[in-house]
């Protein structure tokens, strides 16, 4: 054969799957038969001359059709079986992230005891105030003389305390909302404001539970904030209720979820809640419906108006505070509150209270100050209301000065109306309301300070009755109960004001117990769940390091091909492996057999102690699981000793993984993670571009070291995007929004996303054209459909400003939304489903092209444009369609940074290339590592309050399932998703036809990369478990624990779901076309 | 011939990664087959030099001692006016006595088996000796101060400061510059395959690029204490990278003069 001769490059169309298929198959055919006969001859000669060889190449191609056949199917089945090892990885991660979460987050256990009206905690008789009329009935009131008739109770969302005291500044959310307070200073005796602390998790859900129940909310349920579950303990509703209370709820619908059937159907107004994006449906439902409830005709219909005003809290969300729409918020709740407290006549009280607060941005769900410091206002015409101490008739000038704990709400109001306190109660009365208009009524004072002590001990003692433990005897000085007996003893004494503290103290001493009580963690739970996880971790490192030796293919393409063509001749029979030798089916198998016993013995352990907990059999199964397939791993020749690197890359790898999760342990560098992302991503090509001197030829060695450059400073460009969280402060300046204060993108951000969409194509591009790989259908879905699909995000951004900065006045209100949602779902809609159906169907991004050889004119010579990187140039389509996805749900700087990310990608195939460095598992870490910085350069940190909850209403209107959570995920995770899915280009890139082995090499990588997140939960997990009660948990470990723990879950799907299902299709159509190399 | 040839199908199957022209993975895969053979550097024999290259590593950790507390108090005065000067001075009298000016030393006999570019001006500063060796050292250290800005950037993209802190990294990058690469640009001069030799830590150990390989470890571990919230004076930029660097370049150079002498990476 002649060697291989460049061919002209010849303009041919975009050749469809078919003529591809028989071009390359008649190709194909003529080589056999060359090879066959030995004769450079045509064809058609060959057919001329020896016309017996008809049928010979008949039944060959029969042979060939066989043999293609049986490899597809083995092919296919391998594929699953890794699968299936992908399926088990995932089970293990989540059975050991639920078990140790079980035992880790708190858990407090709900009594069912609720508070009668006529059994005061406090004992009937004696007392320190003498009987009142109607004691004991909520027409007198139960256990404390009652005051109000009614009450009216406005929750403004969000409403953080420095919103509503004079602040000497021009801040958009300073001193726009005054009325309160002016009236606290000028009537005190009409009203008081104070700081209101919320318990952390500052979410709406929970605080609900919180200002309703009166007890400490523990973070389980922060889980279920987007679906409210009903509330079963004693709550003021339910005693409301059972004192023939009718209550009105209007507003935010999570009370109707919390409290289903407790209020009057016909009144109450329900509105979602969750729609952030819009700032005045619900308050302007709540303004609509509260006042003419206020009428005096109407008065007789209700008892208690709730109204929750959403508006403060979706224009933090969607603007931050320092907006002018949040500047408007407050003026309109300023003239709410004016208005409404006009139409309060003498019997009712009305509470104007936020039940959280918001960070600079206007999220909230933490527990940093700003989240949590809300403000409470209580105004009645009647003038019942006093003060202590003259210097607190002025309101606190910021909220660490005599500050309220919310709980503290439940015994005021429930003793206020006359009700009994609810049974969990764990607050006190708030001084203001029993202090008497000369703020003297000391025995009033004390008398309601020790019915809620009363209540509060009545509940610690069935609580302890409940768990079967023991109170801390009242011989130990200090204690609750020792502090109980000392205020008790005084009361017989009449000097109320001790009394009054004494009870205050154990009331204060008891919820601070009962605060460290309910951190009390099931060490059992979290260290089951750290050994499941471990051991997971170690089987995955295991299978990373030496597995690949077990069934690497000798990729040897001219021995296969000479191979293939015996196999066809029918020389010697099919050499496909037997399947029994693929090695994930081997550790399936172990893993099913080895979950078997565990799970048995996990049920029969609980059903034999009686325990109950047969939810520990999935954590006996798994670690039982694991130890089978580390066996099995052993088998093949496993040991510790492959786990220790070997290379400068394999340490590097190493290093950057391991001193990541170890640094976790410390709170700093969980903080700086991203700076220290940044540090490694320059080392790494620090090292590269050094290691490239090592490469002889000069042009390779610079396009290697200009690979390794560009990838730094890509980076470096990149980490100019910045969402500083809170501890960070003061040495660092968000970039990511307009302002610090703000959580929209300023004009110059815009731009952006257009220029994305104009260069990053053209980037690609530029890395496909030098393999020739620029063909098929690549010019025309790179070209022009994904730059489409880019410059239709970048209009969405603009649309959303201009919605969101009212630029064209005049025009119909939600015009521009409705504009920008539907172009948001074209944007989906373009990249999924069109996207998805593209790349299934695509042809190779290859072109064919026939010209005469010049040596022997009478030869035709085919010549195959983008051959060498067959499988990477269209693998490529299927990150891209992600891309564009991610882009949209990114913001412009988030897409930015995206985009950077995944140029940054491709210089990391790149330079994996040029340096030799597939072998090494530093490609699957390094993308893991730009994975993860990237996250942060999306505007993130690993805290609860930078999800982008706004995300949801970008392809929607309002929330719906399962699309809400899904776009909110995948814009929280956006650049691990696609670090994931590009996992296999660092197989397949520069992947001619002939590879072999893609797969097995695949899921090694996999390997690698999950392996870098499923260290970083497992250490995090420890550190949290380890440091639970440090001060910084619920700020920096528990939180980077959840991040570590739901990232290593959406690594593990879309690898799974994305990864490895597009290699399968991207196989397939390689394979259809040029024949099956595995 | 295009750059870039479309490959044929006879070719494609009998190379991997033959489709990619500009990138042959085959020649990068096996580098020994041309590698420049460079020589570690022996220190010469004078009774001066040999006492010199003793006390350089203890008067260089002297140097920072005694600059430390104005370090952390202000690092840019201190490491201009007095640590810089210091170890300038410092290092280019180590230079002049102890080190083999470019061309001599070791690296002649690699270079007489292999004649490459730059070696006539070697041999040239060879035959005059070592009157020179001062012109060479201020040659020396003027390549020094000219590719401390590259550090400098170097060091922003490592995550340095952009915008602000310009001098404190700037002389940062200098004293990197002077402690690990002015020895180098002594011995070997501007000799490009030495260059690539020692970039690509192909070169053997011995003082010289013991100390670089030294100063960068110890750089880059310099950073590892800037985040810790330990609120101490010392966190402050850049001392700790400073000190890293003088740590690094004193137990590299005295490690590959001495034990690991001659060997390579």
């Amino acid at each position: 054969m002649p060697p291989p001769q460049p061919t002209p490059k010849k303009a041919v169309p975009a050749p469809d799957y078919k003529t591809l298929k028989s071009q390359w198959d008649a190709a194909k055919r003529k080589k056999d038969a060359e090879d066959a006969t030995k004769k450079a001859v045509k064809d058609q000669a060959v057919t001329a001359v020896e016309p017996n060889n008809t049928d010979e190449i008949k039944l060959r191609e029969l042979r060939r059709a066989a043999l293609e056949g049986r490899r597809k199917k083995a092919y296919q089945s391998r594929w699953a079986w890794t699968a299936g090892f992908w399926v088990w990885m995932l089970a293990i991660h989540l059975v050991g992230l639920g078990y140790f979460t079980s035992g880790f987050l708190l858990t407090r256990l709900q009594l069912d005891d609720k508070s009668l009206c006529d059994v005061s905690p406090a004992g009937q008789e004696g007392g320190i105030l003498p009987a009142w009329p109607g004691k004991g009935t909520p027409e007198g009131g139960c256990w404390h003389p009652k005051t109000f008739d009614k009450a009216v109770v406005v929750l403004i969302d969000a409403l953080r305390y420095d919103f509503t005291v004079p602040v000497d500044d021009n801040a958009e959310f300073h001193n726009r909302f005054p009325f309160m307070y002016e009236t606290a200073v000028r009537e005190p005796n009409k009203a008081f404001l104070r700081p209101f602390i919320a318990d952390p998790p500052t979410s709406t859900l929970q605080r609900l539970k919180g200002l309703t129940t009166g007890t400490l909310p523990t973070f389980i349920d922060v889980g279920s904030s987007f679906s409210g579950t009903a509330v079963e303990e004693d709550n003021l509703l339910g005693q409301l209720r059972g004192a023939g209370k009718r209550v009105v709820h209007l507003g935010d619908d999570t009370w109707e979820s919390l409290f289903p059937g407790y209020f009057e159907g016909n009144l109450s107004r329900p509105y979602d809640s969750f729609n952030v994006w819009d700032l005045h449906t619900v308050d302007e439902g709540v303004i609509e419906h509260i006042f003419p409830l206020m009428e005096e005709g109407r008065k007789g219909e209700w008892d208690v108006v709730i109204g929750h005003l959403l508006g403060v809290d979706h224009a933090g969300h969607r603007y931050g505070p320092e907006h002018p729409e949040m500047g408007r918020k407050l003026r309109q709740m300023d003239g709410f509150v004016r208005d409404l407290a006009g139409k309060i006549d003498e019997r009712t009280v009305l509470i104007v209270m936020g039940d959280h607060g918001m960070d600079s941005k206007g999220d909230h769900g933490g527990e940093s100050d700003d989240e949590v410091q809300a403000a409470l206002w209580m105004y009645s015409p009647r003038g019942g209301f006093g003060r202590t101490k003259p210097e607190f008739a002025v309101p606190p000038a910021t909220a660490v000065e005599r500050p309220v704990n919310q709980i503290d709400l439940v015994p005021t109001l429930a003793l206020m109306m006359g009700i009994p306190i609810p049974f969990n109660n764990l607050g006190r009365p708030i001084e203001e309301v029993f202090a008497g208009p000369r703020g003297n009524s000391w025995n009033n004072l004390a008398a309601a300070e020790r019915v809620a002590a009363a209540g509060v001990k009545r509940y610690q003692a069935s609580y302890f009755a409940a768990r079967g433990m023991a109170e801390e005897p009242a011989s130990t000085p200090g204690s609750p109960a020792d502090l109980w007996d000392k205020a008790e003893g005084m009361v017989s004494k009449g000097n109320w004001v001790a009394v009054y503290s004494a009870f205050a103290e154990y009331q204060r001493e008891t919820l601070a117990r009962c605060k460290s009580l309910w951190a009390q963690f099931n060490i059992k739970n979290m260290i089951l769940g750290i050994a499941v996880m471990g051991f997971g971790v170690l089987t995955l490192l295991f299978y990373v390091s030496k597995g690949a030796e077990y069934d690497e293919a000798v990729d040897d393409p001219e021995l296969d091909d000479a191979e293939k063509s015996l196999e066809i001749m029918g020389v010697i029979p099919d050499s496909e492996l037997p399947l029994e030798n693929v090695l994930e089916r081997k550790l399936v198998a172990a893993a099913f057999l080895g979950a078997v016993p565990g799970l048995i013995g996990g049920a029969l352990h609980a059903y034999l102690k009686g325990t109950g907990d047969y939810y520990r059999g999935a954590a006996m199964a798994a670690l039982t699981s694991i130890a089978t397939v580390g066996v099995s791993l052993y088998e093949i020749k496993e040991t510790l000793r492959t786990l220790v690197p070997s290379t400068i890359w394999g340490w590097m790898a190493a290093v950057f993984t391991l001193s990541q999760s170890i640094g976790f342990a410390s709170n700093s560098y969980t903080i700086w993670e991203d700076s220290i992302l940044l540090f490694f991503i320059t080392t790494f090509g620090f090292v590269t571009a050094l290691s490239a001197l090592r490469i002889q030829s000069l042009a390779d060695r610079y396009m290697a070291i200009y690979h390794s450059v560009l990838f730094v400073v890509l980076g470096r460009l990149a980490s100019a995007s910045k969402l500083c969280r809170e501890e960070q402060m003061p040495y660092c300046t968000s970039t990511y929004y307009a302002s610090s204060t703000s959580s929209t993108s300023a004009l110059w951000q815009l731009a952006i996303p257009f220029a994305v969409s104009l260069i990053l194509p053209t980037i690609i591009k530029a890395y496909l054209q030098p393999t020739r790989s620029y063909e098929g259908l690549a010019p025309a879905w790179i070209g022009y459909v994904f730059r489409t699909g880019l410059f239709m995000s970048a209009l969405y951004w603009v649309l959303d400003s201009a919605d969101n900065g009212n630029w064209i006045s005049g025009l119909p209100e939600k015009k521009l939304k409705n504009l920008s949602v539907y172009t948001a779902q074209m944007v989906l809609g373009l990249a999924f489903v069109a996207g998805t159906t593209a790349f299934m169907w695509a042809p190779p991004c290859v072109s064919i092209v026939t010209s005469a050889s010049k040596s022997t004119p009478t030869r035709a010579q085919v010549a195959i444009l983008g051959y060498g990187n067959a499988h990477g140039a269209r693998y490529l389509l299927l990150p891209l369609n992600f891309l564009v996805s991610l882009i949209l749900l990114s913001k412009p700087m988030g897409g930015g940074a995206l985009a950077i990310l995944f140029w940054q990608i491709l210089s990391l195939v790149e330079i994996l290339d040029s340096n030799s460095l597939s072998a090494t598992p530093i490609g699957p870490v390094m993308l893991a590592i730009l994975g993860s910085f990237h996250f942060f350069k999306t505007g993130h940190q690993a805290v609860l309050s930078t999800i982008q909850w706004d995300s949801a209403f970008i392809p929607l209107f309002s929330v719906r399932y399962p699309w809400s959570p899904l776009a909110v995920a995948m814009n929280t995770f956006a650049a691990q998703i696609l670090a994931t899915v590009c996992v296999p280009l660092l197989v397949l890139w520069k992947a001619s036809p002939k590879k072999k082995g893609a797969l097995a090499e695949t899921s090694k990588k996999l390997g690698a990369f999950v392996g870098f997140f499923a260290v970083e939960g497992w250490m995090s997990m420890m550190w949290a478990g380890h440091l639970r009660r440090h001060l910084m948990l619920y700020r920096v470990f528990m939180p980077r624990f959840a991040t570590a723990g739901v990232v290593l879950i959406v690594v593990d799907l879309v690898a799974l779901g994305v990864s490895l299902l597009g290699l399968r299709g991207n196989t397939v159509a390689i394979g259809e076309v040029f024949g099956w190399a595995e | 011939m295009p750059l870039v040839d479309p490959i044929t199908m006879a070719s494609a199957v009998s190379k991997k990664g033959a489709a990619s022209q500009t990138v042959t993975v085959e020649s990068s895969a096996s580098p020994t087959a041309e590698t420049y053979n460079l020589l570690p550097v022996s220190i010469n024999q004078t009774p001066l030099a040999q006492t010199l290259r003793h006390a350089q590593p203890l008067l260089l950790s002297g140097v920072l001692a005694f600059g430390f507390s104005s370090l952390v108090k202000d690092p840019v005065a201190a490491m201009s006016s007095t640590t810089l000067p210091l170890t300038a001075a410092l290092q280019a009298v180590y230079a002049v006595i102890c080190l083999p000016v470019a061309g001599r030393g070791g690296n002649d006999t690699a270079k007489k088996a292999k004649p490459r570019p730059g070696e006539k001006t070697s041999k040239k500063r060879a035959k005059e000796g070592g009157n020179n060796a001062y012109v060479l050292a201020a040659l020396s250290l003027l390549i020094t101060a000219l590719v401390t800005p590259f550090i400098y950037a170097s060091m922003v993209l490592f995550g340095a400061p952009f915008l602000t802190h310009g001098s404190h990294t700037l002389l940062c990058a200098a004293h990197l510059s002077l402690l690990g690469l002015f020895p180098l640009f002594y011995v070997h001069g501007v000799d490009a395959s030495a260059w690539a030799a020692v970039g690509g830590f192909r070169a053997p150990l011995d003082e010289t690029f013991g100390g670089l390989a030294g100063a960068l470890v110890g750089a880059w571990l310099g950073a590892v204490p800037i985040p810790l919230d330990w609120d101490r004076d010392w966190q402050r930029w850049p001392v700790t990278i400073l000190v890293g660097i003088y740590g690094g370049y004193v137990l590299g150079k005295v490690i590959g003069g001495t034990t690991a002498w001659g060997k390579k990476f």
